[in-house]
């Protein structure tokens, strides 16, 4: 790079960073001019004072005489309970949908076709609402088996009593999910060539084996990554979950905000937790992707 | 062997889809009362805008189907075809100016905006500042320069991390504390401002995606015919990135009206939000189902009806296609 | 004769230890057509790439036209020189998002603004001089190969260009395609044009070149006349290329 080019990026970078300080400072000054004249100023001290609201449902002991940093926790582990769940239903259900619109079974393929155009035009949020008040809060009162008690208390399933705000959110979120990771899997089975398939049929395989064991690991590759991102946006998606009432990470941030009135804080803890979350989910993802590619290699 | 179990599946959902289908016949029939959807209509439209205005959100609505259809079908005349741009991009100052008012109409405060034109309104607004912001984003991820490209790196990568509905609310709360004393801005603009600023990262790596698929020769074709680095950006690289990036542009856009309905648990009454406090009404209690299925055939409509838009846009830009 | 292209001893290096261009000096009058032969990898795409500034130089020095570029050079005086130096590619790289007429009269218009109707004029005279002027409306990819490669020459003659390179012009052309490349380009040497010309074309170099140079490894390894080179090459190199070429 000959030197004249370098010095002229360099008055263009420093133009670039002044403005961006010049924004930067005006932006903080504005806001220290804001927070001095509602008495506010940077501050986690009330996050050890008590919480004093109630939550409905807690993986690990809670009381409102616990802090806001316990409450936030709790908080913590329910947004993780729905999305972990989630994360294996959906990918289920769009594993099977997906496969589904690949079959030789006409009605199969249209219904799976069907349930993806319908479910990906209207709003994630309309469709929780859908599940909550409608589905879950209008179910009748019925035991099935002894096993699984349908109510519109929530279900019981074995020794387990699931919320029905916990039901809905996690329908809403696997419905939803399972539809944009069917169209992953079609794309990534339709990258396969016909050919793969016509071997094992050939084989007088079953087509549901030959689709486990023949062409869907060799869609792995091309559907993995486009999978994280579905798994990051069902992530997100679950913030939705305040709609209904049910107490994940972002339901508590919001009650704490607007009780303390701490803004700035409740929103950086917030967007802490969710880099962490994302983190979580890519790094997980990272190491399956490696696994499956290294095994593909392996076997080549 | 296959093709019993073929068989007996297909009956099997028939079987299911009949029973569906006869439940909902059953409900439509005897448990339905669709008299919180029809005698709300103007509601669901306009939301609580003033009763003697209300002619200007709807003729906001009905200018914008009307544009749809002539898009879609299509019209022989050749003047039309070629204002049609013109008509499009008219649109949002002339939907601001006919729901706010002004200029000869007696104003009207965002507080009292509701229903589906602020759906649309939403919509538009953010999606036409997000777009230029992300591309400027997408363009500043590829500059050599480190300052920017880390800036922008840094900006879409938080952005894409964080929920949406927390960018709203926060959103709402925060963007006052970083503006000067003394200047506010109504909740309308505060969501059109966060839309905007959430999309745009999402845009940002559509159009960088874009960016990516255009040769590097393209750029020195521009460079040895004389162009310079911007103009070759502008008349060379940037019309065939975006033109790649439509499609997810596309659903992008999709996503961002289907988001707008977010806008119901902070507060706004647009399309869901005013749903929502109807359902709150003691007349219309418990009259979920219908109004679920009222609005998710207008979402599933305007979104389905953005999809043909885009496609037919996507013709209309593929210069052989077109000539045709 | 006036000198068109002076360069001075050229190195530049992708990777360290490896010249692409190992102390390479020429010199090109104006009016002459110069064709540069080589095994691939011989440097010779990277040294026409040179004269127009595509490639940065690591030592030595150019005189382009009486301006001068070497490792230090500044974008304006690169531009300068590509205002009045034209350049076709291996794959034509039409811009697929303009018509045939918007691809020519781009650059007259916005680098050296001309009139539009003025560089549509010139635009439709030069698909004429190359002889498919009934395609000025379609887009680069309902032509043909041959055909979208006589539209880059057209572009490229747009700015009316002092100097013409020519980057194996006929290499991604289907055989029944280079006749017409090579005709358009006959043409023009002889109405007088300066032009350097990297090409495998053993015939066109035989028949309208002025000199041939042979490069092998980032090298002169000898230039002659036509005539010297095809029949009697002194260098043995030269000679064991051209019996692997014939």
């Amino acid at each position: 790079m000959p030197q004249i080019f370098r010095r002229g990026r360099f008055w263009i970078q420093l133009g670039v960073v002044v403005a961006l300080m010049a924004f930067g400072g005006l932006l903080i000054n504005n806001i220290t001019v804001n927070l001095i004249r509602t008495g506010l100023g940077l501050d986690f001290g009330w996050l050890w004072r008590p919480a004093g609201f109630a939550l409905a449902e807690t993986a690990l002991p809670y009381a409102p005489t616990d802090s806001y940093a316990w409450a936030l926790v709790i908080g913590w582990m329910n947004s993780l309970k729905v999305i972990l769940v989630g994360l294996l239903l959906a990918t289920m259900l769009g594993v099977a949908a997906g496969a589904a619109r690949s079959s030789r079974n006409r009605l199969l393929r249209s219904l799976s076709g069907g349930y993806v155009a319908l479910i990906r035009q209207v709003p994630l949020l309309l469709q929780l609402l859908f599940w909550y008040f409608v589905a879950f809060l209008g179910l009748p009162d019925t035991p099935v088996g002894g096993l699984i008690h349908f109510s519109n208390q929530g279900i019981r399933l074995l020794g387990l009593n699931l919320s029905v705000e916990f039901c809905s959110v996690l329908t809403g979120l696997v419905v939803f999910t399972g539809a944009s990771i069917a169209e992953i899997v079609r794309g990534g089975i339709n990258a396969v060539s016909l050919g793969q398939w016509e071997a094992f049929r050939s084989l007088g395989l079953l087509e549901g084996v030959g689709l486990r064991r023949i062409v869907l690991p060799q869609a792995l590759p091309a559907i993995l990554p486009a999978l994280t991102s579905q798994f990051l946006n069902l992530a997100k998606n679950s913030t939705l979950a305040i709609a209904v009432g049910y107490a994940d990470l972002y339901a508590v941030s919001d009650t704490t905000i607007t009780q303390t009135g701490r803004a700035i804080e409740g929103f950086l803890l917030l967007l802490l937790s969710f880099l962490l979350l994302n983190l979580l989910i890519s790094g997980g993802m990272a190491l399956m992707n490696g696994a499956v590619l290294g095994r593909l290699q392996r076997s080549r | 062997m296959n093709r019993w179990l073929d068989r007996w599946l297909t009956l099997m959902l028939l079987a299911l889809l009949g029973w569906a289908g006869w439940s909902c016949l059953h409900w439509l029939w005897r448990g339905a009362d669709w008299t919180v959807v029809v005698t709300n209509l103007p509601l669901y439209a306009v939301g609580s805008y003033p009763e003697a205005e209300r002619w200007r959100p709807l003729l906001c609505i009905v200018a914008v189907v009307v544009l749809i259809v002539i898009t879609l079908l299509g019209t022989r005349h050749g003047e039309w075809r070629r204002s049609l741009p013109l008509l499009w991009s008219a649109m949002a100052p002339l939907g601001i100016w006919l729901l706010a008012g002004g200029l000869g109409l007696s104003p009207v405060g965002t507080q009292s905006w509701g229903g589906f034109s602020l759906t649309l309104l939403l919509t538009a607004g953010s999606g036409l500042l997000a777009l230029p912001l992300g591309i400027v984003l997408a363009l500043g991820r590829r500059s050599d320069l480190p300052v920017l490209r880390g800036g922008s790196t840094a900006y879409i990568e938080l952005m894409r991390a964080i929920p949406l509905i927390a960018v709203l609310f926060f959103g709402q709360l925060l963007i006052p504390l970083f503006l000067p004393p003394g200047v506010e801005i109504n909740r309308v603009l505060r969501a059109v401002v966060a839309f905007a600023l959430f999309a745009a990262a999402y845009i940002a790596e559509d159009v960088r995606g874009g960016l990516q698929a255009i040769p590097p020769t393209q750029r020195e074709a521009a460079a040895v015919l004389g162009l310079s680095p911007r103009q070759s950006l502008q008349l060379v690289v940037l019309p065939q990135a975006l033109r790649v990036a439509l499609p997810s542009l596309t659903n992008q856009a999709v996503g961002l009206l289907q988001n707008t309905s977010l806008m119901a648990i902070l507060g706004l009454v647009e399309l869901l939000g005013i749903s929502r406090s109807l359902l709150a009404n003691p007349a219309f209690i418990g009259r979920y189902l219908e109004v679920y299925i009222w609005l998710a055939a207008v979402y599933w409509l305007a979104c389905t009806a953005m999809a043909l838009l885009a496609r037919h846009l996507e013709i209309q830009l593929d210069p052989v296609r077109s000539a045709r | 004769m006036t000198i068109a292209i002076r360069a001075t001893d050229l190195v530049k290096s992708y990777s360290p230890g490896l010249n692409a261009l190992d102390g390479v000096s020429l010199e090109v009058s104006a009016g002459e057509v110069l064709v540069v032969m080589g095994p691939s990898g011989s440097g010779k795409s990277t040294l026409i790439r040179t004269f127009n500034g595509l490639e940065t130089l690591d030592s030595g020095s150019l005189d382009v036209l009486g301006l001068r570029l070497d490792a230090a050079h500044e974008e304006r005086q690169v531009r300068a020189i590509r205002e009045r130096v034209g350049m076709v590619f291996q794959q034509f790289n039409l811009f697929p998002h303009l018509s045939i007429l918007d691809n020519i009269s781009l650059a007259p218009i916005k680098v050296q603004k001309r009139a539009k109707a003025a560089a549509e004029h010139l635009a439709i005279e030069l698909l004429d001089q190359m002889g498919i002027r009934e395609q000025a409306h379609k887009y680069p990819a309902q032509l043909s190969g041959g055909q979208q490669q006589r539209v880059a020459i057209a572009r490229a003659l747009a700015l009316d260009p002092e100097v013409m390179l020519f980057d194996e012009p006929t290499s991604a052309l289907d055989p029944e395609r280079v006749k017409e490349v090579l005709d358009a380009m006959r043409q023009l040497a002889k109405g007088g044009m300066t032009m350097v010309v990297v090409t495998h074309e053993l015939g066109f170099a035989r028949e309208v070149a002025d000199r041939v140079m042979f490069m092998d490894q980032g090298q002169v390894v000898e230039t002659s006349d036509p005539q010297t080179f095809f029949t009697n090459a002194r260098e043995e190199r030269s000679r064991r290329f051209l019996s692997q070429m014939m």
